[in-house]
């Protein structure tokens, strides 16, 4: 299941990697920012210290608290978040709209670090609908299956069109 | 169905128009990036055989008690806060958006690739009004620049080649661009972001909405639907009435169905699921959100043999496979809706008015039905149609039928036949009266001698 979720969603052009642990996962990440100047960090990352340790990189870290975060995150280089729950097939990431979880943070910056645990990763998309529909439903739950894309011109794919041009998912154990 | 486009394919009515098509070479280099559409979709859908009774039976089911299960809907989107609008017609639609809008001194409105707003024609509308409404699916973009129409319900800009669509992005950047996807992207990634970080109001249309849950169901592959429900203040959501589905976990089914059939993709990039406006504490999504039912004539179908054209979900897919669509285009039709289920509900969302010679053009092929992913059966009722629409050359399709009816009892006796095909020979396969009929079709050359005259020569 989980190898089949990484293979789509390399097919559609995301970069995959892990499993790996939650240690690992944060120097990996740390390591794929440096260079940024501005990196925005939703709440629900499953990494604990993450926005400590890009801050002592020097990376400026928007926090959705911040009273300026709509106007500051056009600036964003990329933005991080965790997920609710994960579909092997067909293979998409679902992310929950909620305070200190801006709907933005995935869209707006030209590259998207999504943050999935393992254990949250479902088999198809038929199977979560079941669960999803019978719990509490956030404002907007957004399903991600690669980068933004279009069709439009002559039918070839061009990607980042208004959302990330880059999707990364980080698996962790 | 009024609109204000400029047409591009000229013509009198669809056969006219179809003879330009074929006839311009642009336009038919364009199409044949169709191919690309049609290998992945079929892949692709064939992967899971059953999906296609299961949703059909989802569809029927939605359309059994129709009223019904848009009254469960109305009553949960509103205990989520969303104020619900039922507008009977085109008109009543774009007053309550157009009202809306004014009320919240609304400026700027940018707008999500939709065709319910197509069909109420909402973008001019708004102009009307004073305000500026911006496409923003890339392809949508495209086309409102150039002042057409979209000629293909999932890739609008179908009709036109990369030079044409540079040609147009240079006139409204005001600059030089290249010939080259990755630029003409970025520049209308940054123009377009403006419009979103400007706009006051975000327009959508809705993909499915589920009756149990109050939930709106949106699918893009750009993002630019996203964003219309992220960044603005309000967010307006146009719903043709048969969006509606019982129950959200049903697109579970729905969504591969749909995106499999509209681009061949598993899933599209993107598919949100909103239920109600932002909340407490929540930094961004919209404060207000509002759907407005759309009816216009689709509940007189209910009970009607033409109800299942309810069941459509707008994939495209017909367009794709259709011998006529893929020769001459959207906007041959010169409607909003194209290709065979354009046939199927232009004529019958207009009560006739508009499209009645649609379904004559259509050979049958019923390739329709068969690449349905709800089993609409689109062949069928393209030829009731026929017979139930009547249109400009209904007069001569009597006289065809009068003619029809004389051969036959002619042929009926030895004496008629030997009359009629002397005839036939005189006249060379003309009929008088039948012109029209006649001239596109290829009569066999009746032979010089009768074999019954020979028969008798020789064996007499």
């Amino acid at each position: 299941m989980i190898d089949t979720l990484i293979a789509t969603l390399r097919d559609n052009t995301c970069t995959v990697s892990g499993p790996m642990s939650v240690d690992e996962a944060r120097a990996a990440i740390v390591d794929r920012i440096a260079g940024h100047a501005l990196v925005a960090c939703n709440d629900d990352v499953p990494i604990p210290g993450l926005a400590e340790a890009v801050a002592r990189l020097g990376i400026a870290v928007l926090d959705p608290r911040d009273p300026q975060w709509a106007t500051r995150l056009a600036d964003a280089d990329a933005g991080i978040t965790g997920a609710r729950l994960a579909v092997a097939e067909p293979a998409a990431i679902a992310l929950t709209a909620a305070p200190g979880s801006p709907r933005g943070t995935s869209l707006v910056p030209p590259e998207h670090i999504c943050v999935v645990r393992v254990a949250d990763v479902i088999p198809t998309l038929a199977d979560a609908m079941q669960t999803i529909a019978a719990g509490d439903l956030p404002s907007a739950l957004t399903w991600i299956g690669g980068p933004s894309r279009t069709g439009d011109l002559e039918m070839i794919t061009t990607l980042g069109v208004h959302g990330p041009r880059v999707v990364e998912v980080v698996l962790v154990t | 169905m009024s609109d204000g486009h400029a047409i591009a394919t000229p013509g009198d009515d669809f056969h006219e128009r179809t003879a330009h098509a074929v006839a311009n070479p642009v336009l038919q280099k364009a199409l044949h990036n169709l191919d690309r559409r049609l290998r992945t979709a079929s892949t692709s859908a064939a992967a899971h055989p059953d999906w296609k009774d299961r949703a059909a039976a989802i569809r029927r089911e939605t359309l059994l008690d129709l009223d019904g299960w848009l009254d469960r809907l109305e009553h949960s989107l509103t205990t989520r806060g969303v104020q619900v609008h039922r507008a009977s017609t085109p008109a009543d639609a774009r007053r309550v958006i157009v009202d809306l809008a004014r009320a919240r001194g609304a400026r700027t409105v940018v707008k999500s690739k939709s065709m319910a707003t197509e069909e109420i024609d909402l973008g001019n509308a708004l102009e009307a009004a004073g305000m500026t409404s911006v496409e923003t699916d890339l392809g949508e973009y495209i086309v409102q620049l150039a002042g057409e129409r979209p000629s293909h319900m999932i890739t609008p800009a179908i009709h036109k080649t990369l030079p044409q669509i540079r040609d147009i992005l240079a006139r409204e950047a005001g600059t030089d661009l290249a010939v080259d996807r990755e630029e003409l992207t970025r520049w209308a990634r940054g123009r377009l972001r403006g419009e979103f970080l400007r706009a006051d109001i975000g327009i959508t249309g809705v993909n499915f909405a589920a009756a149990d849950t109050g939930t709106l169901v949106l699918v893009t592959n750009e993002g630019n639907g996203r964003f219309c429900t992220t960044v603005p203040r309000v967010h307006i959501a146009v719903m043709p009435v048969e969006k509606v589905i019982p129950r959200l976990a049903d697109v579970g089914i729905m969504l591969p169905l749909l995106t499999s059939h509209a681009t061949g993709q598993a899933l599209s990039n993107y598919v949100t699921m909103i239920s109600g406006p932002r909340r407490e504490g929540e930094v961004d999504g919209p404060d207000e959100l509002h759907v407005v039912f759309l009816d216009n004539r689709r509940r007189t179908l209910l009970g009607t043999k033409y109800e299942e054209m309810l069941a459509c979900i707008r994939c495209g897919a017909c367009l794709n496979v259709c011998p006529v669509y893929r020769n001459v285009s959207g906007h041959a039709y010169d409607a909003v809706y194209s290709g065979p289920m354009g046939k199927v509900l232009t004529p019958l969302l207009s009560g006739g008015a508009e499209g009645a010679d649609l379904p004559y053009g259509s050979t049958l092929c019923h390739a329709c039905s068969d690449a349905c992913p709800v089993k609409i059966p689109l062949g069928d009722m393209i030829l009731s149609l026929r017979a139930d629409v009547p249109d400009a050359h209904t007069a001569l399709r009597r006289r065809r039928r009068v003619f029809w009816s004389v051969w036959a009892r002619a042929w009926s006796t030895p004496r008629g036949y030997r009359l009629t095909t002397a005839l036939g020979r005189v006249s060379r396969g003309r009929v008088p009266g039948l012109r029209a009929w006649t001239s596109s079709r290829e009569l066999p050359r009746p032979a010089r001698e009768p074999f019954r005259d020979r028969w008798a020569k020789e064996h007499g």
